[in-house]
């Protein structure tokens, strides 16, 4: 009860007092993501031309823009919730080892006020989608679903990577790495179909294509992602869900000694 | 009440921590233990204070991390019968851009206090530490005693069962001390357990009625104040012994006649830490170059501010000396220690006449230290017991 109430304080620290005194307020952690979308946009479907199309469908900069946003806001929630729980012992360290809280529970911060960002921006999207025509289906019921799974395994990743963290200080440069080019391996700013063929079958192998296009289906499509792709990522969630909090209880008298 | 049962904790040292991970792939040690407390065993009653004093080093400090959680001990139970908060949480989460009032929200919900408690104790908090309108700056704009009051101020209104204080209680100014001691006071009267962990032997004597000693992690003494606190001191002599200073390069003075040893030791304490009222006995051992008539021996108590308390001379005892050459005398004097609580330096001097200067042979500043801590018998205020007695009769208008 008390850890709820203390999640609840720091989620509300970390997005509106982190910027409190400045005139912009909490906006600025929305503007980011805003100037992220305007220059992928920019350059790739006015400066590049890029022939962007999926499944026959040419995209103009209206339906790229959808494209990009639909599968861009999930990844940036996603890749900030693994990042920022990488480090948060090293950053929480101050109250760690002075107030018992607990190791395995003090990250669902970050996933409260990830989640609220990626709810607020998805709120702006879906009204820019509907302004220039877009209509969406029942399918986007699934959307909670899905990014429920999605967030389980941020947590899980992030706590593994957190854990690991406090014996090696590298893997916080190696996450920001990793997810960087991953980022790049991902169809998020561009279309598979540009890519060269040995490159594009690589990309089978990358775990979070399968993510991005269940979002674009239930989005864009209008259409429920593949049963058999929700059960093995559900699969996927809880084993590495389960991993994680072993490992994290395993090493927990030692990560506080650590600290 | 606190119920410490076996308790054992050692730290494993690695070369880098990376070694630990090492370990879990490699199934074998890649490091070394080093054992911070070792099969502790302890009960602290409601309403009871207990002291834990120790060298640095001993384990305090480990000890109230693993009561407080924060740490896992390898072996051995913690039972705590209630909440339990403690001013070495002084302040945790505080954010420095953040005002008081907001500082108030997040601190208490960190250390146990529900939204509505703190709502509840919101003004009282307010009131005890006494930041009127600062409450609403930002804390960065803060005194650290400003902070610090605030910190306490939160902490005892969380109303813990179990109170761990770590040294901090130098919050602030005399005044703010005393009102943390009287809630301190206030608190144990209403059956809170204290565990108290400092350095200033003055203040264990006053609030606690039990005391431990740890030494390398081992409980060496488990007794009133008084008698743990004299122990204590005995592990600290046995440290500082190497150190004492060299008297040749000490004092100054014609050398005709040395004042070669000084020691000043309670009678029961045995030690420099001595109660208030207890005896004392200086003695000096002194050593003449040359045939002497009339020497005087005198000494002076000078509080930590330097200014003098107390001094006076054999010449003042109508003690005359004369000295032959080479002969090494001791002289003892006892003394009521009769002073505040606080720590003390005394010089000693030796010369000829009524002072020091006419013809000083030798005068060493600040021969000796010690520390007077705690009072027996009735409490007082200042610089030292008068002991009074009382009369009282009835009087006709």
């Amino acid at each position: 009860m008390r850890a709820l109430f203390v999640i609840l304080t720091f989620t509300r620290q970390d997005l509106i007092e982190k910027y409190s005194g400045s005139i912009l307020g909490s906006l600025w952690s929305l503007l980011m993501p805003l100037v992220n979308i305007l220059i992928f946009t920019i350059i790739f479907s006015k400066i590049m031309g890029a022939r962007l199309s999926v499944s026959g469908l040419e995209l103009d900069e209206y339906n790229y823009s959808l494209y990009l946003v639909s599968a861009l806001l999930a990844w940036n929630c996603f890749a900030a919730c693994v990042t920022r729980t990488t480090t948060i012992y090293q950053e929480k360290a101050g109250i760690i080892s002075k107030v018992n809280i607990g190791l395995r529970t003090l990250p669902a911060y970050i996933l409260l006020s990830e989640t609220i960002i990626y709810v607020i921006s998805m709120v702006f999207f879906t009204a820019f989608a509907l302004i220039v025509g877009h209509s969406f289906g029942w399918t986007v019921l699934a959307l909670p679903v899905l990014f429920l799974i999605q967030q389980i395994i941020a947590y899980s990743l992030g706590l593994i990577a957190a854990t690991f963290s406090v014996f090696i200080r590298d893997i916080r440069e190696l996450v920001a790495i990793v997810f960087h080019v991953w980022f790049w391996m991902t169809p998020i700013v561009y279309v598979v179909n540009i890519l060269p063929d040995g490159l594009s079958s690589l990309m089978s192998f990358n775990p979070a294509i399968g993510f991005i296009e269940a979002y674009r289906d239930i989005i864009l499509m209008n259409k429920l992602p593949g049963l058999e792709f929700m059960l093995t990522a559900s699969l996927v969630a809880l084993s590495l869900f389960v991993f994680a909090q072993y490992i994290n209880k395993h090493l927990q008298s030692d990560i506080r000694d650590f600290i | 009440m606190i119920t410490v049962d076996q308790l054992s904790k050692s730290f494993k040292l690695y070369k880098k921590p990376s070694d630990r991970l090492k370990e879990l792939v490699m199934r074998k040690p890649y490091h070394t233990r080093h054992t911070v407390l070792n099969n502790l065993s302890f009960t602290v009653e409601d309403g009871e204070a207990l002291a834990i004093l120790g060298r640095n080093g001993a384990g305090k400090s480990t000890l109230l991390k693993i009561l407080t959680g924060v740490l896992e001990p390898d072996t051995g139970t913690v039972q705590l019968s209630g909440k339990l908060t403690g001013l070495l949480e002084l302040g945790t989460g505080f954010d420095f851009n953040l005002t008081g009032l907001q500082n108030i929200h997040t601190n208490g919900l960190l250390i146990g206090m529900s939204p509505e408690e703190i709502e509840s104790k919101l003004e009282d908090i307010i009131t005890f530490s006494e930041l009127g309108h600062y409450i609403h700056e930002p804390i960065r704009t803060y005194s650290s005693g400003m902070v610090m009051r605030l910190a306490f101020s939160i902490s005892i209104h969380a109303e813990p069962e179990i109170f761990l204080i770590d040294e901090a209680l130098s919050v602030g100014d005399g005044h703010f001390q005393q009102k943390c001691m009287r809630k301190i006071r206030q608190f144990r009267a209403n059956g809170g357990s204290i565990v108290f962990v400092s350095h200033d032997l003055n203040a264990v004597k006053m609030l606690c009625d039990r005391a431990i000693v740890l030494d390398k992690g081992n409980v060496v003494a488990d007794s009133e104040p008084e008698s743990a606190v004299n122990i204590y001191n005995q592990l600290l002599g046995t440290e500082t012994e190497v150190e004492a200073p060299k008297l040749e390069s000490s004092g100054y003075g014609t050398r005709e006649a040395l004042i070669e040893k000084a020691t000043l030791t309670g009678v029961d304490s045995a030690s420099q830490i001595i109660t208030s009222g207890e005896n004392a006995i200086l003695t000096a051992h002194v050593n003449a170059k040359a045939p002497l008539e009339s020497v005087t021996l005198g000494m002076m108590i000078r509080d930590r501010f330097g200014q003098d308390i107390f001094g006076t001379n054999t010449y003042h005892l109508n003690h005359p000396i004369s000295l032959q050459a080479g002969q090494l005398v001791e002289f003892s004097f006892t003394l009521p220690m009769t002073l505040a609580p606080g720590k003390y330096t005394m010089s000693l001097a030796l010369h000829e006449g009524s002072d020091h200067t006419r013809h000083c042979y030798h005068w060493w500043d600040n021969a000796l230290n010690f520390e007077i801590a705690g009072i027996r018998g009735p409490q007082f205020a200042g610089v030292c017991n008068l002991s009074p007695t009382i009369q009282q009769r009835q009087t006709d208008m």
